[in-house]
């Protein structure tokens, strides 16, 4: 059963055409990593299916429900979240940041502070709960952002390099993660060059070049 | 009496918590608290609309919101009058020299400044910011809270700016307030004109309180500002 199908998506830039997508279609459960130099327009195919950016043309079926892009609609923001290349922290708390999805889910209190605790575990923040999150290294906002999306158990999740500024220890963790995101049937789009990811077994490869995707 | 004198009967009179001198600080810090009561949510929201929502005439509201920072206060309470008055269109809800038309005259003041200000500060957060909030699912209200979050310092300094604007003001107050004693009567207005009737003591008294309360929000202005920038 297909998640997620889009069909006939185009974003351009005056003459230029960042992207162009026949179709892509994606199975449940299935993980896929995103190739492609800088510049082929991987971020821009992720924020796409995140509802950040709009195309210029395009479709979109999710779990059987047709939808669009003007404008991107709400019950499907809330199966789908995407991590930011540089993530974005907001400036309150770390606890606050990891229960942000939660709190727009209307989780209740009880059910919302064991989930934050188990993200937290998860992606080793526990020593940095005292930290203001503006303050925190690259890698540790990397994490937050992970634990933040992770938390929400979203049916679709994109991930935009994230292991790029991780620690050996970090991305080993991050990328045993991944695993366990497939394992649990996760439908995932990780745009990335690291070796590490792509070569995850029962990870589906796509090759984007110019806004194409080429290998399927 | 010299100025020495002067200087030293207003001090006697701030000590002795003067019935007259306090009562004229309260009239000036209710009436601008309760402006700015009316103001903010309505400048921020203001603000936040001009920042984050396209539509025809959004450039042209914007530069006229710009225009307005520096209106002269006077001119402001000039209008408000004509309309106040009893030939005026609002003539008949006999709001002429109370403090509700203080209050109306001070809102539309300080509205420039809130608006300006917030709509520069949520144009400088971070667009990720935004794009976080709706990766994560937020609806559309929640989103403008985080935003709002995000950019509480800027939107203090800009609460404390229009404050400090409005505090200090005397052409509007003047114009619509009419410095009634015990009632419209309020800081700047009672130094323009009760001092100039010979009440050295008081106006020197009342110039003190306001140059701090002057001060201390323009201090606030500078330590959010500062907060802001980090
Ligand atoms: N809003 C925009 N304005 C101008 N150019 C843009 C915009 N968005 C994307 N681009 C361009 O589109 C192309 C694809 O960008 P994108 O960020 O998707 O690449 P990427 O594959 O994620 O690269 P990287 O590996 O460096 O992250 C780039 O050439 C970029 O300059
Ligand atoms: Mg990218």
């Amino acid at each position: 059963m297909s998640l997620l199908t889009v069909r006939a998506l185009v974003r351009s830039l005056g003459q230029r055409r960042l992207l162009a997508i026949d179709e892509l279609c994606l199975s449940a459960g299935e993980s896929c990593v995103l190739t492609g130099a800088n510049g082929s327009g991987k971020s821009t195919l992720l924020r796409i299916l995140a509802g950040i950016d709009a195309p210029d043309a395009g479709t979109g079926c999710f779990d059987g429900r047709p939808f669009g892009w003007s404008p991107y609609p709400d019950w499907l923001r809330k199966q789908v979240t995407y991590v930011h290349q540089q993530p974005y922290v907001f400036h309150s708390s770390v606890i606050d940041n990891v229960a942000y999805g939660l709190r727009a889910r209307g989780v209740p209190r009880a059910e919302r502070a064991r989930r934050v605790e188990e993200a937290l575990s998860w992606a080793r923040l526990h020593h940095l709960l005292d930290s203001p999150p503006a303050r925190l290294s690259g890698g540790e906002k990397q994490r937050l952002a992970l634990a933040r999306a992770w938390v929400l158990r979203p049916r679709l999740l994109l991930l935009d390099e994230p292991t790029a500024s991780l620690d050996a220890d970090s991305r080993r963790q991050t990328i045993e993660l991944l695993r366990t995101f497939a394992d649990a049937g996760t439908t995932a789009i990780i745009a990335c060059h690291d070796r590490d990811v792509i070569e995850l077994p029962a990870m589906r490869r796509l090759d984007l070049v110019d806004g194409r995707i080429i290998t399927d | 009496m010299t100025l020495w004198d002067a200087t030293l009967a207003a001090l006697l009179l701030l000590v002795s918590g003067d019935r007259e001198l306090w009562g004229i600080v309260g009239v000036s810090l209710s009436v601008t608290l309760r402006a700015m009561l009316v103001a903010t949510p309505l400048g921020i929201a203001a603000g936040y609309l001009l920042a984050t929502v396209a539509f025809p005439g959004r450039r042209l509201l914007i530069v006229l919101t710009q225009g307005l920072l520096a209106s002269p206060t006077v001119v402001v309470g000039l209008i408000l009058y004509l309309l106040l008055s009893r030939q005026g269109v609002f003539g008949e809800l006999q709001l002429l020299f109370t403090q509700t038309a203080m209050i109306i005259g001070q809102v539309l003041i300080a509205l420039p400044v809130l608006i300006a200000f917030s709509l520069s500060a949520i144009q400088g957060a971070d667009p990720r910011a935004r794009e976080t909030a709706q990766a994560l699912g937020a609806s559309a209200p929640r989103i403008a809270w985080t935003l709002l979050l995000e950019v509480r310092f800027a939107l203090m300094a800009a609460v404390c700016s229009a404050f400090g604007r409005i505090v200090s003001e005397i052409g509007c107050a003047l114009m619509v307030g009419g410095n009634i004693a015990g009632v419209t009567r309020n800081m700047p207005t009672a130094i323009a004109l009760e001092t100039s009737k010979g009440d050295f003591a008081q106006g020197i008294a009342l110039g003190i309180v306001l140059l701090l309360v002057a001060l201390g929000i323009n201090s606030a202005f500078a330590f959010f500002q500062g907060e802001a920038r980090r």
